[in-house]
């Protein structure tokens, strides 16, 4: 058992005297194997080996490099340890063979033994690299005004190319200060280069470096800084150049908007009109003389009092006055130019007085609310027992009718109103051709286009409707009619005006005693209508009339006015305060206007114009004829069955 | 082929100095200058140099994975009994005439053993088509580059720069001198890696003739 003890406790010295030296880290081995990194020759004619070495294993190592030539089996060491640095072996001239295969090994040996590396083979032909160009000189030189780099260099002083023993490729690499990319270029055999595209100003880098034939490129050599001049004259050249051409165009640009100034100005900024006071003198009113401009604002025709300008728009209106007056002043009344809501009343003054008949105040009136009334009124539909209104709405259908022929009728001469007659030129083609009903409707349609006013359906509530009710019905059935011709499709909807248009024709004049009723008159187209002064009333209730010396613009188709004493009689008034005219020669169309028989004063007013004054006046035999003017108008068409012209 | 062209230039440029000679600038004749001659064959030479490298790192690359340097020097070059210098004072010590003729000596020496290295690459399938065209393109360019030399040679004789002492290496004697044995029990590695050697010789010895010659070109 002691024995046992024994054993263990050498055992364990053993094992201690081992670790002992382990746990103080000294511990002794073969050198570590080193290995060689690199040989290299800078001319082909010497060259070094570096080798790298391993651990030393804690002993003092050293390292010895042999060498075996090609074919040979003698080895040979290192000649010179030290020229080439620390673990180098360089070798000179007198041991360097070139084209020869080398055979090289590193040892490393201590106390303990050595170690061998790898054997390396080397052929110095293939590891050469040269030292870097030497002298490289960089040179700014100008090439017509632009500059560029010139590069020059020569081979490392140790390189024989002279002899051609070495040839050398070189390559060189350009930057600007401060930029990280390079700007390669191969010189090949020159040692001469040109950089072109230089910035103005720049600061540049150049490097060159070398290669032989069949090895490796040398280190960058050292960089050289070259400054470019600022070859700014020459941009400033340009600039002036730039400059001198923009002012050029300024220029050209400038006097051709101030040539255009004034329609450009139009262009851009509109004159905002402003309003003309006729009159007005701006120098009066810098002169400060307020009264003078004042008065200079004053028209003199203004009011239009004096009727130089608007005589084509006065209206005359004829004016008829009963027995009591003895005077019938008939004016003829122009056309109103528009629905006569404008009193161009040359007349106003002279019919002072006449308030009844004073037609223009009344037409202006009238006119001014005839559409409306007329619309109202139809509408309504209701009837108003009174002469007035009926004389009223005998106005506004004369202002109507006046407004519509003027309006519409071309061959009416401007100024003048349209009669009846007018209005009844369509007529006596239905009585040729009641069933000519489409054609008669659209007749009717033109008809009442151009004579504005038509009656047909008028006519239709005329005969529907006789009383005092139908002058309202007629006239909303006329407006409408004459509105729905401008509508075509409402003429549809009143088929039976054909019908009625039928039985008007063959009731001819009897049943029209409207203004509008005046379907049956068969005048033609107002063509010609003189104009007829009423001269005189005589004892015997007869209007004499006088032809108007045609100082008026009777306008086209004015069928010749003969200044005979041809006027229209008035044989008398019935009790329906109808004109009986007499007639005694029927020439012409005879016009009537429709005289509104006012029962004012008690006097029936009837205002008539005749268009043609060669056309007497109406015989009596229009009792048969009789027409019944319910609103005063007499209706010559439908009493004498007029040729149509 | 490109090289093929060059090839074909430089024979054309031989034939035609094979005329008659012109010392002078004489109508229809066409002068080379020695320098120009030079610098053909000196770049006909880098030209086959380049394609030895290649196709030895093909062999070594394809064929050798591990690179046992130590086999590589197993056996000598046949080549080696031709005296060549092995330094630059060596070569630039050696005469104009001498080292002709060692460049001379091989490229003749060089001219079998490449075609039967290109007949043997055709007949192993193991290169691809490219190493066996440039096997090939070695070969003729072994031959058109002695020629080549040849032509110069004969213009330097001709302008007095070399003496005659150079023999006429393409006579039929001179090719039997050669060990024709030694290259047949050669690898293929092995040629080929003693041929890449043996090129950049012929090209560094052109390149110190033409420099000691017609230094003012390029040197």
């Amino acid at each position: 058992m002691m024995k046992k003890f024994g054993e263990v406790i050498l055992l364990l010295l053993l094992l201690l005297l081992f670790f002992v030296p382990h746990a103080e880290g000294t511990r002794y081995s073969l050198p570590g194997k080193p290995a060689l990194t690199r040989c290299r020759s800078p001319e082909k004619e010497t060259f070094t080996c570096w080798w790298e070495p391993g651990s030393d294993g804690g002993l003092p190592t050293t390292y010895a490099l042999y060498y075996r030539k090609e074919n040979s089996e003698m080895v040979y060491e290192c000649p010179d340890y030290h020229t080439a640095g620390k673990n180098s072996c360089f070798f000179n001239k007198n041991d360097t063979s070139i084209w020869v295969n080398y055979n090289i090994t590193v040892v490393a040996s201590n106390a303990l033994g050595s170690t061998f590396s790898d054997p390396v083979d080397i052929d110095v032909v293939y590891i050469v690299k040269p030292n870097p160009p030497e002298k490289v000189a960089v040179t700014v030189m100008e090439d017509k005004g632009w500059p560029f780099l010139r590069v020059s260099w020569e081979p490392p002083h140790k390189a024989d190319t002279r002899s051609g023993w070495i040839t050398l490729i070189y390559e060189l690499r350009v930057k600007l200060d401060g930029e990280n990319e390079w700007e390669m270029h191969l010189a090949g055999q020159q040692k001469m280069f040109n950089i072109f595209s230089l910035r103005s100003g720049g600061r540049y880098l150049v490097q060159v470096r070398c290669k032989p034939d069949h090895g490796f490129w040398s280190e960058w050599s050292s960089a050289s800084h070259i400054k470019v001049p600022d070859y700014f004259h020459r941009e400033r050249s340009v600039w002036i150049l730039i400059t001198v051409f923009f002012a050029f165009i300024f220029l050209i640009v400038s006097w051709c908007i101030h040539i255009n100034s004034h329609s450009l100005k139009h262009c851009i900024l509109p004159p905002v009109p402003g309003p003309k006071i006729r009159g007005f003198d701006k120098q009066l009113l810098k002169n400060g003389k307020s009264e003078d401009i004042f008065s200079a604002l004053v028209v003199s025709d203004f009011p239009p009092t004096s009727s130089s300008n608007y005589e084509d728009l006065l209206v005359e209106y004829l004016e008829v006055y009963i027995p009591e007056e003895q005077e019938l002043i008939l004016e003829e009344s122009k056309d109103l130019h528009d629905g006569c809501l404008k009193p161009k009343g040359s007349t106003f003054d002279s019919d002072s007085g006449r308030g009844s008949c004073d037609s223009h105040t009344l037409l202006m009136d009238k006119c001014g609310e005839a559409k409306d009334d007329e619309q109202q009124t139809d509408r309504d539909g209701s009837q108003t027992g009174s002469e007035a209104q009926r004389q009223q709405a005998a106005w506004e259908q004369e202002a109507l009718t006046y407004a519509h022929e003027d309006m519409i009728s071309p061959d009416m001469s401007s100024g003048r109103v349209k009669t009846w007659p007018s209005v009844f030129s369509p007529l006596p083609q239905y009585s040729l051709s009641p069933l000519s009903q489409p054609s008669s409707l659209e007749t009717a349609k033109q008809h009442c286009l151009s004579d504005s006013l038509f009656p047909p359906a008028s006519l239709s509530s005329y005969l529907t409707q006789p009383g005092q009710s139908t002058k309202e019905a007629l006239r909303s059935s006329y407006s409408d009619f004459c509105s729905s011709n401008k509508q075509p499709h409402l003429l549809h909807p009143q088929p039976d005006a054909r019908h009625h248009l039928q039985a008007h024709s063959d009731v001819n004049i009897s049943s029209i005693g409207h203004k509008e009723a005046p379907a049956g008159l068969q005048l033609p187209t107002v063509q010609s209508t003189e104009y007829v002064e009423v001269h005189t009333v005589n004892e015997d209730d007869m209007v004499l009339l006088h032809p108007v010396p045609s100082g008026h613009s009777h306008g086209k188709g004015c069928l010749q006015m003969h200044q005979g004493e041809d006027y229209s009689k008035v044989n008398g008034v019935d009790k329906n305060n109808v004109l009986l005219l007499q007639r005694d020669v029927i020439e012409e169309q005879v016009d009537m206007c429709p005289c509104e028989n006012q029962d004012m004063n008690g006097a029936t007013e009837s205002c008539c114009t005749s268009a043609q004054k060669s056309i007497p006046c109406i015989h009596t035999t229009l009792p048969v004829q009789e027409e019944k003017a319910v609103n005063g108008y007499v209706d010559t068409a439908t009493m004498f069955p007029l040729p149509i012209h | 082929m490109r090289q093929s062209a060059r090839l074909q230039t430089i024979l054309d440029l031989t034939a035609v100095d094979a005329a008659p000679l012109c010392t002078n600038a004489q109508a229809g004749c066409h002068v080379l200058s020695l320098a120009n001659l030079f610098d053909r064959v000196i770049q006909h030479s880098a030209r086959m140099h380049g394609i030895s490298n290649d196709l030895h790192s093909e062999f070594e690359l394809y064929f050798l994975p591990s690179k046992n340097q130590i086999g590589r020097v197993s056996r000598n070059c046949h080549t080696s009994s031709i005296l060549t210098p092995n330094g630059k004072e060596n070569a630039q010590r050696m005469a104009r005439e001498e080292l002709t003729e060692v460049i001379l000596k091989l490229l003749v020496a060089w001219r079998d053993p490449l075609w039967h290295f290109h007949q043997s690459m055709a007949h192993h399938h193991d290169f691809n088509n490219f190493s066996s065209n440039k096997s090939l393109e070695m070969s003729d360019m072994v031959h058109e580059l002695r020629k080549g030399v040849q032509k110069v040679v004969e213009k330097m004789q001709m302008l007095g720069i070399i003496s005659n002492s150079v023999s006429n290496l393409a006579s039929p004697e001179a090719l039997l001198a050669s060990d024709s044995a030694e290259w047949r029990l050669m690898k293929d590695y092995d040629l080929l890696y003693c041929f890449r050697r043996d090129s950049n010789k012929v090209q560094n010895y052109l390149k110190i003739l033409k420099c000691r010659i017609v230094p003012e070109h390029g040197c």
